[in-house]
């Protein structure tokens, strides 16, 4: 009954419902949007660190990895070091540099990794074969398109570039064996993967057995901040960076987009506030004699005021359901804006749609529609019956 | 490159060099003009230099330099999300501390006009010496890649805060003029014109469109002073993250201005259509 009365309420002025339903719909678009950006970022990142399953990286000390050219010297001995501890599954230890290949009068540079493939975390396969022989690289599809080859076409390949003497310290003929997604590259930028002893004798940097990062696999369960405090009291030369760690790294680089979030989540419900609290407050005093007739013949103040109340909560949610659609779909552009950020991950979304998110919207909407029917409630709640229906008999 | 400052008081003893420090460094360090420091190219050297309690370093490693003065950050987007501190030192201590020999980063070179930019360019570029010249404008561009998408990030917002506040603005002055049927009743039986009903109503919705988005602008501009001061504490930058121009405030008195004539009119036209004994209640 009180739900029948409600929805009457609402159809009697149609136009204006449906206005204020699109109102809170922008309202609640925005502010799924929003959601999803202020804890999106974070969990996107989050799933990229531990797609493979490494939960620790070391990088030279006082850097974080591939932020400088800084290297670590003696790879051998730190990942025999790192091995010998009883959490530790798998070390992976990565070079990085740039590869420079000819193709006419043009040189296309490539970014490098030195791995070792066999437990690299650092591409995904998509065709051919992994980069197993010391000839042997794979590349993406940017390096494809640049170099305008072909898995199993044979490559010079050139690295070490020395900008004075224009020359590179090391050349060689390196075999296209497979076709890779580079995780933590940018899609549009050329790179390939090879063996690190290979990168490592192209650029000069076998003799001291430099690397730029070790990634560090522990076991299911293994404390990884007291391994890190090992690795951090062991081997002085590096700074062991957990995953933790670096998502407060990225979220304090990054803590603009969280604050707008958060700021425009709390507009776009304040205006969806306002716009339902407003209809429905007009509603009422549009409505005065009505009520005051309810009321008079026994209708309860309970009764009532849970009528006001679902005429807010049923702007709110049919504004609701609208708004979650269409705020999935602006997410989308928002988002295909925001990627076209240069050295952005091809993996990292800045509005991740989780059910959670969704879910956060819909009770926060659901939140303002309540509280935005207690005023014009407790107005109609708190009417003098008898005032009331003179005033309405006089008009 | 990573350059470690240990504050360190202590005689000057001979010719000191002197370097700038950045107000962030020298605020958090409590530096101050005239202090002597320890500068190295490797954290550890200056770590040993301040554990043995007053044994300073100076070599090839560290040299023992005077803070001469502190400088401000530049306004430069591009220097936001880094928080690192920053120290001037002249080329030569520099090039020594980190070992880099005779080597730097880039040559900047002033020409006389874009013609002599464009000869300069040409020379460098075929000159066998491994250098690449390029021109400012094009660095700019290049760098400046990630706040064009910042810029246009914050735009297509802009365009859903406008579609939302039209929406928001055309449905409330529809209540507005709602409200007024009764008025408009009794005006119309005392004769008043639908034409003059019909001109009032708008006057009045165009007249309180002006008024909010006036207040709307004392409080865009508040807000925006709040941002700002927040932002700049936050970052530790001079830059303005939010700036309330001219332009911006003629666009959105004009655009409330036009929604509210908009919804004033549709809302007259609705009331002058219905008999005055129905917008009565009779």
């Amino acid at each position: 009954m009180r739900a029948l009365l409600a929805m009457a309420a609402l159809r009697r002025h149609g136009a204006r419902t449906l206005l204020a339903v699109l109102g809170v719909a922008v309202a609640a678009a925005m502010l799924l949007c929003m959601v999803m950006l202020s804890a999106g970022l974070r969990e996107s990142f989050r799933e990229l660190l531990l797609a493979r399953g490494f939960q620790l990286r070391l990088s030279p000390r006082g850097t974080l990895p591939f932020d400088t050219e800084a290297t670590i010297p003696g790879a051998a001995e730190i990942a025999r070091q790192l091995r010998a501890h009883p959490d530790v599954v798998a070390v992976s230890a990565v070079l990085g540099g740039q590869l420079h290949v000819e193709r006419g009068t043009e040189s296309i540079t490539a970014f490098a990794l030195g791995v070792d493939p066999a437990v690299q975390g650092d591409y995904e396969l998509l065709s051919g074969h992994d980069a197993l022989a010391p000839d042997a690289m794979v590349v993406n599809d940017a390096f494809l398109t640049a170099a305008g080859a072909r898995v199993g076409d044979t490559l010079e390949v050139a690295a070490g570039y020395n900008p004075q003497l224009r020359t590179y310290s090391g050349e060689q003929r390196l075999v296209v064996s497979g076709r890779a997604r580079f995780l933590y590259l940018a899609g549009e930028q050329s790179a390939a993967a090879l063996r690190r002893t290979t990168l490592q004798s192209m650029t000069g940097r076998a003799r001291s057995d430099e690397v730029s990062l070790f990634m560090v696999r522990l076991k299911e369960g293994a404390d990884v901040e007291a391994v890190r405090r090992w690795i951090q009291q062991n081997i002085p030369r590096v700074d062991a960076i957990s995953t933790a760690e670096a998502m407060q790294r990225v979220d304090e680089r990054l803590s603009y987009f969280r604050q707008l979030g958060f700021i425009l989540g709390a507009v776009s419900l304040i205006v969806g506030f306002l716009l339902v609290t407003t209809l429905v407050t007009v509603s009422v005093n549009e409505r005065v004699g009505e009520i005051a007739v309810m009321r008079a013949m026994g209708i309860s103040r309970v009764h009532v005021v849970q009528q006001i109340l679902l005429e807010g909560l049923a702007i709110s949610l049919a504004g609701a359901v609208i708004g979650l659609g269409l705020g999935l779909v602006t997410a989308r552009y928002l988002n295909s804006i925001l990627s076209a950020f240069p050295g952005l991950p091809a993996a990292i979304d800045f509005f991740l749609f989780q059910p959670r998110s969704a879910w956060t919207a819909l009770g926060l909407l659901v939140a303002v529609g309540i509280a935005a029917g207690v005023y014009p409630s407790w107005r109609a709640a708190t009417l003098p019956i008898a005032t009331a229906l003179h005033e309405e008999a006089v008009a | 490159m990573l350059l470690s400052v240990l504050p360190f008081i202590f005689a000057l003893q001979g010719q000191t060099r002197t370097v700038a420090i950045g107000a962030d460094l020298a605020a958090d360090a409590r530096i101050r003009v005239g202090d002597t420091v320890v500068v190295s190219g490797r954290p550890e050297v200056v770590e040993e230099a301040g554990g043995v309690g007053g044994d300073v370093a100076a070599g090839p490693l560290a040299d023992t330099v005077v803070v001469s003065a502190i400088v401000e950050r530049r306004a430069d987007p591009s220097e936001i999300s880094r928080n690192d501190y920053r120290v001037r030192l002249h080329l030569d201590q520099l090039e020594r501390l980190i070992g880099y020999g005779d080597r730097v980063d880039r040559f900047a070179v002033g020409t006389a006009d874009s013609a002599a930019t464009e000869r300069a360019l040409d020379a460098i570029n075929d000159a066998a010496f491994g250098f690449q010249a390029y021109r400012s404008r094009d660095i700019a561009v290049e760098t400046s890649t990630t706040f064009e998408v910042v810029s246009r990030f914050h735009r297509a917002i802009g365009v859903i805060t406008i579609v939302a506040s039209a929406v928001f603005l055309l449905c409330i002055l529809l209540l507005k003029v709602e409200e007024r049927r009764r008025d408009v009743g009794a005006l119309r039986l005392i004769g008043l014109s639908r034409w003059t009903v019909f001109r009032s109503v708008v006057i009045e919705a165009a007249f309180v469109s002006v008024l909010g988005s006036l207040l709307g602008v004392v409080i865009g501009w508040l807000t925006s002073a709040a941002v700002n001061s927040y932002y700049q504490a936050y970052y530790r930058t001079p830059l303005r993250f939010s700036i309330v121009t001219g332009d911006i405030v003629a666009f959105s008195v004009l655009l409330s201005l036009v929604l509210g004539v908009v919804a004033g009119a549709l809302a007259a036209l609705r009331l002058v259509r219905t008999a005055p004994l129905t917008l009565l209640g009779r």
